[in-house]
């Protein structure tokens, strides 16, 4: 078993995350530790890489350095001692993502599928429940998001609120460890910002654990436990919010960042 | 017109109509199959591999239906393939069909979003099940109408199969026309045939995309 | 297996002799449908009733009958209506009338690529119409359509191979006799795919720079 001394109440610990595309260095030396039943916040400058670190958690971009282990599981490579890593084959890599949840910033529905057939659809082809079963808690997953009575729409006939609510169910209905939000309301109209932020709010006060990319600073600053700072691919800190969004943060990178938020009197 | 003609000789010519079906159908489908597997094949595998597939496509859409058919029944023995007229003209669609319909349905794979395939990624689907149930059922919309005019493309070949002594329509009917010295007529009424057959297979295909996008846009 | 490349090195020359044929046929076969195709999409775009309805059935039917089988229809119907031509003549000639469908369809697709705008600044201008489509539209049109153009003489490059039936020289009837006399079937024709695939491949090359030349001079 690997060193769990410091993972005692962390579901996913990163260690050393580095990843590049081609000559760029996306990621350098990225240390994070995602508690059990906490929201962590990504924020930071775009291109800092938040959404790398975040599909690095998934392994939807492979990293080359360091590590991520969900429950002290490495991601994606297979544990070995040396040489050069090898990835997990398929099989592998799909067990550990059903414990993973994602949610993206474009919803990323199947369109040919109602919402209940988008929300089942993963219970049955990944974890094997009968059509029955399968809608059964697929509906209770839409409930969750208040979207019950939508449950025969198609994506076409959502608002984009209502879109991202039905990722969210199709996320929570696969009963995953942990959630990864990519920016889920930066493709919404400001009007229906509100009700998505809401429905994660009360995922939050139920205790799932939750990492959430996003230039929401005032959910940050009330919902999440953490707030993680990322700047040029690394991370400058992970703090609770007061530390960050209190009087005076200590790193400038942080100041001057807030500081065009405050400009526009968001937080 | 000679009637008489067409009684006496209508069974040798129902008999080629099943033979021009048989052909066709079983090369449509044939052809589709081995598309589909480059496509996939494509889609999921290096630069190399692609390469050599994108070879292929450009070679057999490079060169007549009636030399691959050629190369395959003449030639086929000298590398130990021996095929009956039929086996060839079948495989000889199988072969000639394939890089068309493997286009068409690369563009399919390349207009679903990369999202949808992330999305299915990442709560575990089998990229076979992610296939299946996310690419297929969408790209149907799209490849329908194509892939019906490729099918139509398709049975005005089936002609071509004569000249390697397939026993189908167009055979039967210089079989008939030979026999009997009367050449006007016969392929007067072998036109009308195609004609008849390829609007039919049209309006079938149009029928077909109505369904496959009625389906989708229910809303 | 064995093959022999020394087939090949010794019967190339007459190949590429008779890959002249089928070059003469498929760029003669292009000029036919290029121009009748003109006169077949303006017919169709005609105020005109009968005219219209007449050219669709013209497309619609061209389109529908193989190749092949109007290709050995006309061949047939010649001596019959007393016409007397040169076999390479009627064949082009029939390639050419099945071009044609093809073409008028691509004509119209382009001219309506051309904005309405036009056609009102030539009216208001006073241009006569004969003179607005010889002077304005078919240019344009054939400028807008050139891929797909490049697409269809690359296609007449392929079937006139279907003149060999008819018992024309050129390259697929060579490869033909040729195979009569040496036996070597694979070889011969495997062969003679390579040729077509070069031309093809050079049209396509051409096609891709006469497109690249008219997009910076133009638009
Ligand atoms: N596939 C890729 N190939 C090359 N470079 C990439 C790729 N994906 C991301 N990058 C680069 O990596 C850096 C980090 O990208 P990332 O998407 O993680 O930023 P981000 O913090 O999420 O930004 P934003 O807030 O705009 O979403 C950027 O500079 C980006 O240009
Ligand atoms: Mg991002």
């Amino acid at each position: 078993m690997p060193d769990t001394a410091t993972s005692a109440e962390s579901i996913i610990t990163v260690r050393g995350l580095g990843k590049r595309y081609g000559d760029f260095q996306a990621l350098t030396g990225v240390d994070l530790d995602v508690r059990k039943s906490e929201v962590t916040c990504l924020i930071g400058p775009s291109g800092s890489g938040k959404s790398t670190l975040l599909r690095c958690m998934n392994f939807l971009e492979a990293y080359e350095e360091g590590e991520v282990r969900l429950d002290g599981e490495l991601i994606g490579w297979q544990e070995g001692s040396s040489g050069p890593r090898r990835p997990l084959p398929g099989r592998r890599l799909r067990e550990q993502r059903r414990h993973i949840g994602m949610v993206f910033q474009q919803f990323n529905l199947w369109p040919h599928m109602s919402a209940l057939e988008n929300v089942a659809e993963a219970l049955v082809q990944v974890q094997g429940m009968t059509k029955a079963e399968a809608n059964g808690r697929a509906m209770a997953a839409l409930e969750k998001v208040n979207l019950k009575d939508k449950a025969g729409n198609y994506p076409s006939a959502l608002s984009g609120g209502q879109q991202q609510r039905v990722a969210i169910a199709r996320a929570i209905a696969m009963e995953p460890r942990v959630i990864l939000f990519d920016e889920p309301t930066s493709a919404l109209d400001p009007e229906l910002v509100g009700e998505v932020l809401n429905v994660m709010k009360a995922m939050a006060t139920e205790g799932m654990t939750m990492v959430v990319v996003t230039h929401e600073m005032g959910f940050a600053a009330h919902v999440a436990s953490r707030v993680a700072f990322l700047d040029h691919g690394r991370l400058v800190a992970c703090v609770p919010p007061p530390e960050i969004f209190g009087a005076d943060p200590a790193d400038p990178r942080i100041r001057s960042f807030l500081q065009t938020y405050r400009e526009r009197n968001v937080v | 017109m000679e009637l008489d003609l067409f009684v006496r000789y209508g069974p040798a010519l129902l008999h080629g109509f099943g033979i021009t079906i048989l052909c066709w159908i079983a090369g449509s489908l044939g052809g589709m199959a081995l598309g589909f597997l480059i496509a996939c094949i494509y889609q999921w595998s290096g630069r190399w591999i692609r390469g050599l597939l994108q070879a292929y496509i450009e070679i057999v859409r490079g060169t007549p239906f009636m030399i691959q058919l050629f190369i395959l029944y003449y030639g086929g023995p000298h590398f130990g393939l021996l095929l009956s007229p039929v086996e060839a003209g079948i495989a000889g669609f199988v072969v000639y069909g394939s890089p068309y319909f493997a286009e068409i349905f690369r563009a399919g794979f390349a207009s679903t979003p990369k999202g949808q395939f992330e999305a299915a990624r990442c709560m575990g689907f089998s990229e076979w099940t992610i296939v299946r149930r996310i690419v297929l059922p969408q790209m149907l919309v799209s490849i329908t109408a194509p892939l019906t005019n490729f099918v139509i493309i398709l049975t005005k070949e089936t002609a071509i199969l004569s000249v390697v002594t397939v026993p189908e329509l167009l055979y039967e009917t210089q079989t008939m026309a030979a026999e009997t010295f009367t050449y006007v007529e016969p392929f007067l009424v072998l036109s009308l045939f195609y004609w008849a057959m390829v609007e039919f297979t049209s309006w079938l295909g149009r029928r077909v995309e109505l369904r496959v996008t009625r389906h989708l846009r229910r809303a | 297996m064995d093959f022999s490349f020394s087939t090949i090195t010794h019967n190339l020359p007459y190949l590429l002799a008779a890959a002249r044929w089928t070059l003469i046929i498929s760029f003669a076969g292009m000029l036919v449908g290029l121009g009748l195709g003109i006169l077949v999409c303006a017919a169709r775009l005609s105020r005109h009733r009968w005219l219209s309805s007449f050219a669709a059935l013209y497309v619609s039917f061209f389109r529908g009958v193989p190749l092949l089988v109007q290709l050995l229809a006309f061949f047939y119907i010649l001596p019959y209506a007393g016409i007397d031509l040169p076999a390479t003549v009627a064949a082009f000639l029939s390639i050419g009338m099945c071009s044609a469908a093809y073409n008028a369809e691509i004509l119209r697709g382009s001219l309506q690529a051309i904005p309405a705008g036009q056609k009102e600044a030539a009216d208001a201008l006073g241009i006569a119409p004969f003179a607005l489509w010889r002077r304005i539209l078919v240019p344009q049109a054939l400028r807008i359509g050139l891929p797909s153009h490049v697409n269809e003489l690359i296609l007449l490059v392929k079937v006139s191979s279907l003149a060999s039936v008819v018992g024309i020289g050129e390259l697929t009837r060579v490869a033909q006799n040729i195979t009569g006399q040496t036996y070597r079937p694979l070889e011969i024709y495997l062969a003679a795919a390579c040729v077509y695939f070069v031309i093809n491949a050079i049209l396509a090359y051409a096609g891709r720079m006469a497109e690249r030349r008219l997009n910076v001079g133009g638009a």
